[in-house]
Formats: C-alpha cells, structure tokens, sequence
C-alpha cells in the first residue's frame, strides 16, 4: 500500500513538476568504467538531442518526440562538474585516449526538455535536470553495514581475511587482533593502530589482490573534509572495554551512512547503476571472482530492501522523514564489446545470476553494456570451425586483432570452468567518434539502459 | 565446457585503419500532414474564380460600350487586386518568417559551429538594433559562445522589451475590464487586447504577421504557453507589482476579472515570445 502510495505522490509530483530534479548514482567495482560511462551518456543524449541517430531505444520510446538536452551550468554545488566536453575530445583525438581514471566523486547535469504526448500534450514540454552521481564504488559496499551488527561483522571480516590467499598480506592486521589481551582497556592508541593496519590492510587488498568486497568502503574513499573521530575503528570479536569503545563507533559509522543515502548531496538518488567488468574477474581466477560475486551480491541484498510501514512509524517516532528508496537499480557488466553478441546474452544471464535479480523487474535490471565500443563482431576458423569473435585495434597496434577470451558462462562459474584459460582483456581503442563526437559514441547496449532509466520520464 | 574452443587473441596481417562504427537508421516518424480537402480547394476556385471572370466580363463590357471606360474599369480592377495581392505577398512574407524561426532555433540547436554562427547571423540581421553584436558573434569560436553572446545580447533585451508590453498591456486590460459595462464584452476586449499584444511581440522580434500569420502565431503562442506557466510564481510577483497603484489595486480587487486578465497579459507576452524567439529559453 505504501508502495503504491509512493508511486501514485511521485507521479503526482511528476506532472505537477513539483520535482525537477532526477539524480542517478553511477558506482562501480573498481576499474568497471564509470568514466566512459557517463561520457557516453552525456555525448549520446546531446547527439539526440542534435537530431543525430543516437540511441535507439530512447528514440523508440519518444515516439517521433524531440527530445532537447543541453549540458546544465554549474550551480553552486560543492560536488566537482563532470567535464564532459574534455573526455569526448579525449575519445574523438586521433590516436585516441581514453579518458583518465577519476578518483574524485563529480556530478553530471544535464537539462532535458522532454514534450509530452497525448491528452497532456498541448501543456507543452516537461523540463528537468538529470544528475548522474559518480559516487564512489567503494561507498555502496557500506549499503550492507546498515542490517549486520559490530560482533558479527567482526567476526565475518576476521574469517575471510584469515582465508586470504596472500598471508602476508593480512597477517600484520590478524597477528595484532589475535595479539590483544582479553578484556583490553579502551586505549586510544590501540585505537589508532588497530585502525591504521587494518586501512592498510584494505588498502593493498584493493590495490595487490584486486579485491572489491572491502568494508567499511569510506576507510578507502573517505568522504570530503576532515574524517571526525568515529571513523577510527577496525574490526574486534569478542567482549572488552576496546571491543565496546569499536562498536560504538562501528555504530556511528552506520548511522552516518543511512544519514548520507538521504543527504541532499550524496543521497537522494532515484536511481543507481552498479558497474561491474565481470569479464576480468573471470580472467583474474576463482578468488577474485567469488570476492567480486559476493561484493555484487551484498550490494544487491542491501539495495532490495522495501520500505515497511514499521520503517515509517521508527522514522516518525524518531521525528524524521522516512528512509526514501531508489526508484531503479540497474546493474550493469561493462566491456560487453569485448566478445561477441553470442556471449553477451551469457553475459547479462550471469549478472542477473550473481545479483539475484528477478528476470522481469521494473525496478532493477541487468544490462550487458559497451559504452565505448572498441570492436566489431566476426566470425573466426578455428581447426575447421566457425567462432564467433571480435575485432579491433589495440591501442599502440597499427593491425587490428581478431579476440576471443574464451566461453562466458551463464551461471556463476563452477570448478570446471576454472580448469579452462579466460584471456585477459586486451585495451582496445575506441571506434572512431562520428563528427568528433557530436555524432554521439557508438555504443553497445546503453540505450536500452537509458531508456530503463528514464522510463518514467520519456 | 570441453567442446569451448580455445581462446586466442592473433593479429591480422595487414594494418587497418581505425574502426568506423556502422551509421545507424533509426526508424523516422511521419509527422502527421494536413491534407488539403477537395471540397475547400473547390470552394476556393469558386470564390476566387467567379468574381475574377465576372470582373474581365465587366471590363470587356465597359470596353465595348466606350474605351475610356474600360480604361478606368481596368485601372480599378488593377488596383483592387492589387492591393489584395499586396495583402497575400504580406501573409505569405509573415508565415516566411514564423518558418524561419522554427529553422533557425533548429539550426541554433545543432551545436555544429558552421551553422550556428550561420543562423545566429541570421536572425541578428532580421533585428537591425543588435546588429553591433555580429563582429563578436563571429569572432566567437565555439557554438556555445555564439549561443553564449545571443543569450547575454539580444535574447535578453527582448525579454526585457517583452516584459514592458506585457506590463503595458496589463494595465490596459485592467483599464478596459473595469470601463466595459458588460462581463459578455470582457472576453472580446480582451480577446482584441491580446492578438495586439501578440503582433506587437511579433513585430519587436522583426515579424510583421498578417492575418493567417496571426492566427499560426495564436496556434504556437498556445503551445508556448504551457512551457512558461513554470514561471507562474515569478507571475504573481510581477502582476502585483503591475497593479501596485491604489486605484488599480482597488479596480482590481472590485473588479471580477480584471487581475485575471493582467496576469494573462503577462504570461500572453512571454508565450508569444517563446513562440516568436528561436532562443526563448536559456
């Protein structure tokens, strides 16, 4: 009932024009292309806009309506603009680059001018700004904090770093925890040490074992300005003053993050697409695939949650507004162009695997996406047979290469997958940009995750 | 899994250029086209048609009766439809123009360099007082600066001209709502008030529409109109501050009607300009 309420005031607010504003979270896993992403989509909306055949999905939807999208000016936020006309140019140079690794968040706003049609028509065009968020990968694996207590997590966090592959990685950490006497004084330079090597810890788990799953996400990330002392904790089993002293500020950290999904600046999204590039992770071996499965499924998990009318009363008797929950989730496996359309259904039959997601939900969905599409689809002879691949340049390579990493599975992969090689990824270079980009980026499957986006809009 | 081929990355033995991508066809949308009907263009032969023949069959008799008649009958002739087709040449120039409005914001939309420092020549010279602003527009290198320069030059000054008919006309609408002794008059008083103020609008962004132009710029000005109720807050503060004088204040309060009709005024002026500006919105 709720839900229908919710639905019923949004579309109320929607033709009313009340709400102007859409907000998208684009987050990732790390390296899943986040950047050419939200380049693509902005040089793709703009192409449209320009009467440029862009998008085919979001034309199909419009339905002979002109869509006008121009790149809103920057207001007077404290989140750094996405610079969007660099990236293109980036993509559009001959030889080209690909844009350089963001690791600031930024915010893409663009204005859409989008006519209405039937009986609402003659009212004229609906005007909104559309923000996508780069918010950073690292921050939604926090989303998971918000239904686990401090004991278990401890607990958890200790078990799977004990099952690290690289001991040494981890074994300045766990040889401190386990180090701690029994009953441990709440001391704050324990504190600080115990926080210092466990951020350490997760740091070269991010950087040398090329894991994702690593909580708490804002040691990594942290958020802007100075981090206040709450944030200073690490992960402690069992019963002691120190144990007591961390889970309270395990607690605050929580409470900063349900604050954060509702602040006008990092919250309030009524969407989010988590980009992740599976394909690496099935090249990088069974551990990173299962790290980044489980960091996918957390994610997952923790973005399903519905509101209850128990969630409403704890919010009023608190005197606050009730948790607002995002619109669409869109979870999306990156370098889709990277193997042949055959392999792509596979692709996004994975994802929706890993993810759990229903396969007819109108609030999530699984793509399979190139934003920047590097290839073309071929047929290769392999001893006699036919082998669908792909072919492109690799950057640096004047000869284009024909690539085939090996089958994609439809299911996470079991032990007999692994007894077979995935060929890393090769750097492609983009396709040639169509009138330098104002022709919009050729892409492979973003317009079917626009339009998912949109859909309540167009 | 055992039947997978094996996975291999080999390069070809030729270079090749850089991929092109396969140029898209999205499916084109026919816009709906006004059809003529056989039975108006009929009606229109016959309207036009018989009082062009009854008019040579005057002119011949005249001739026949006495040659300096026929004369003087061809001279009114002439210049009867010659003014009418002054009249046409007038329309056709005004529906020209609205037409090129609609080429020109597309043009100014297509964010190629060529052709908005084109179109915003254009339009800069059908309003000779923004013509100083040319020299800039082509020394700006970018569409976005060239948009940048009309936006901060002439879109601006329009605006704000606009808004001086807008209040003007709100003043008067209060005026005559409060002087027409019947409500039934209201609406064609206003309704006359309002087509004024729409060709005065017109005519500030160097458009002289005739009747049929009129009447296509009442169509668009309509369409218009939805996109500037947004600023329907802003309204009220303008409208108040129209009437701010006692007696209007007193005439608009007494009055029914007559604060609706200054505020229609207003949005009226600002729809007519959306319509009538290839660059209304900014």
């Amino acid at each position: 009932m709720i839900a229908s309420f919710l639905s019923a005031s949004r579309l109320a607010a929607d033709v009313l024009q009340l709400r102007s504003t859409i907000r998208i979270g684009i987050t990732g896993l790390a390296r899943s292309g986040k950047t050419a992403l939200l380049t693509s989509v902005a040089a793709n909306l703009l192409a449209l806009s320009a009467g440029r055949p862009a998008l085919p999905a979001v034309s199909e939807q419009l339905r002979g309506r002109k869509l006008q999208v121009s790149v809103a000016p920057a207001a007077a936020s404290a989140i750094p603009r996405f610079e969007v006309a660099s990236h293109i140019a980036a993509l559009a140079a001959d030889p080209p680059r690909w844009p350089a690794r963001t690791t600031a968040i930024s915010l893409l706003a663009l204005d859409l001018d989008v006519p209405r049609e039937g009986l609402l028509a003659p009212l004229g065009a609906q005007r909104r700004r559309l923000e996508f968020l780069d918010y950073p990968g690292e921050w939604l694996l926090d989303l998971p904090l918000l239904g686990v207590d401090f004991a278990d997590w401890s607990e958890a966090t200790l078990r799977r770093l004990e099952a690290v592959e690289c001991t040494e990685i981890a074994r300045p950490f766990l040889a401190f925890v386990r180090g701690l006497p029994a009953g441990v004084k709440a001391d704050e330079a324990l504190t600080v040490t115990g926080h210092r090597l466990y951020t350490d810890l997760l740091k070269r788990l991010r950087d040398e074992a090329g894991w994702a799953f690593l909580q708490p996400g804002r040691f990594l990330m942290p958020p802007p300005g100075a981090p206040p002392p709450w944030t200073e904790f690490f992960p402690l089993p069992g019963r002691s003053p120190l144990a007591n002293l961390m889970q309270s500020r395990f607690n605050a950290y929580v409470e900063a993050v349900r604050r954060d999904l509702m602040s006008p600046m990092f919250g309030d999204l009524d969407g989010l697409v988590v980009l992740t590039d599976l394909l690496s992770a099935l090249n990088q071996g069974q551990s990173a695939f299962a790290d980044a499965q489980a960091a996918l499924a957390a994610a997952a998990d923790a973005l399903r949650w519905d509101q209850s009318w128990t969630e409403w009363l704890a919010a009023f008797a608190r005197l606050e507004l009730p948790p607002r929950s995002i619109g669409r989730v869109a979870f999306v496996a990156t370098k889709a162009d990277h193997i042949a359309a055959r392999q792509r259904t596979n692709l996004a039959a994975l994802m929706r695997r890993v993810t759990r997601i229903p396969d007819a939900g109108t609030t999530s969905a699984v793509f399979a996406v190139a934003a920047v599409r590097c290839t073309e689809d071929v047929v290769e002879t392999l001893a006699g047979r036919p082998v669908s691949a792909v072919r492109g340049r690799i950057i640096g390579e004047a000869r284009p290469a024909r690539f085939y990493p090996g089958e994609v599975p439809d299911h996470p992969p079991d032990e007999a997958f692994w007894q077979h090689r995935f060929l890393a990824l090769p750097d492609f270079e983009p396709m040639r940009l169509p009138e330098a980009g104002r022709g919009g980026i050729p892409q492979l499957g973003l317009d079917s995750l626009i339009a998912f986006l949109l859909m309540d809009l167009l | 899994m055992d039947t997978a081929p094996e996975p291999f990355l080999v390069l070809e033995p030729e270079v090749a250029p850089r991929l092109e991508a396969v140029p898209l066809i999205l499916p084109t949308v026919e816009p709906v086209r006004w059809r003529l009907s056989p039975a108006l263009v009929g009606a229109a032969i016959l309207a036009v048609g018989f009082p062009l023949l009854w008019a040579v069959w005057l002119v011949s008799g005249l001739f026949d009766r006495w040659g300096a008649l026929g004369w003087a009958g061809v001279a009114v002739l002439a210049a009867g439809f010659g003014l009418i087709g002054l009249g046409i040449g007038r329309e056709l120039s005004g529906l020209a123009a609205l037409r090129q409005v609609d080429q020109l914001r597309a043009d100014l939309a297509s964010g190629e360099a060529d052709r908005v420092a084109t179109a915003a020549r254009r339009w800069l010279e059908a309003l000779p007082q923004h013509v100083a602003i040319l020299p800039a527009v082509a020394a700006a290198e970018t569409p976005e600066s060239v948009l940048a320069l009309l936006r901060a030059g002439p879109v601006q000054a329009l605006r704000e001209a606009t808004e001086v008919l807008g209040r003007t006309a709100a003043l008067q609408s209060v005026a005559i709502v409060a002087a027409t002794p019947s409500p039934a008059l209201d609406v064609l008083t206003v309704g006359w008030c309002g087509v004024r103020l729409i060709r005065r609008v017109a005519a500030l962004h160097g458009m002289r529409p005739g009747m049929v132009g009129t009447l296509i710029l009442l169509q668009k000005t309509a369409l218009a109109a939805a996109t500037v109720a947004a600023t329907e807050m802003a309204l009220n503060a303008a409208t108040h501050a129209v009437i701010a004088h006692p007696l209007l204040r007193h005439l608009a309060g007494d009055v029914a009607g007559a604060g609706v009709a200054a505020r229609r005024m207003i949005v009226l002026a600002r729809a007519a300009a959306a319509a009538c500006s290839p660059l209304s919105r900014g």
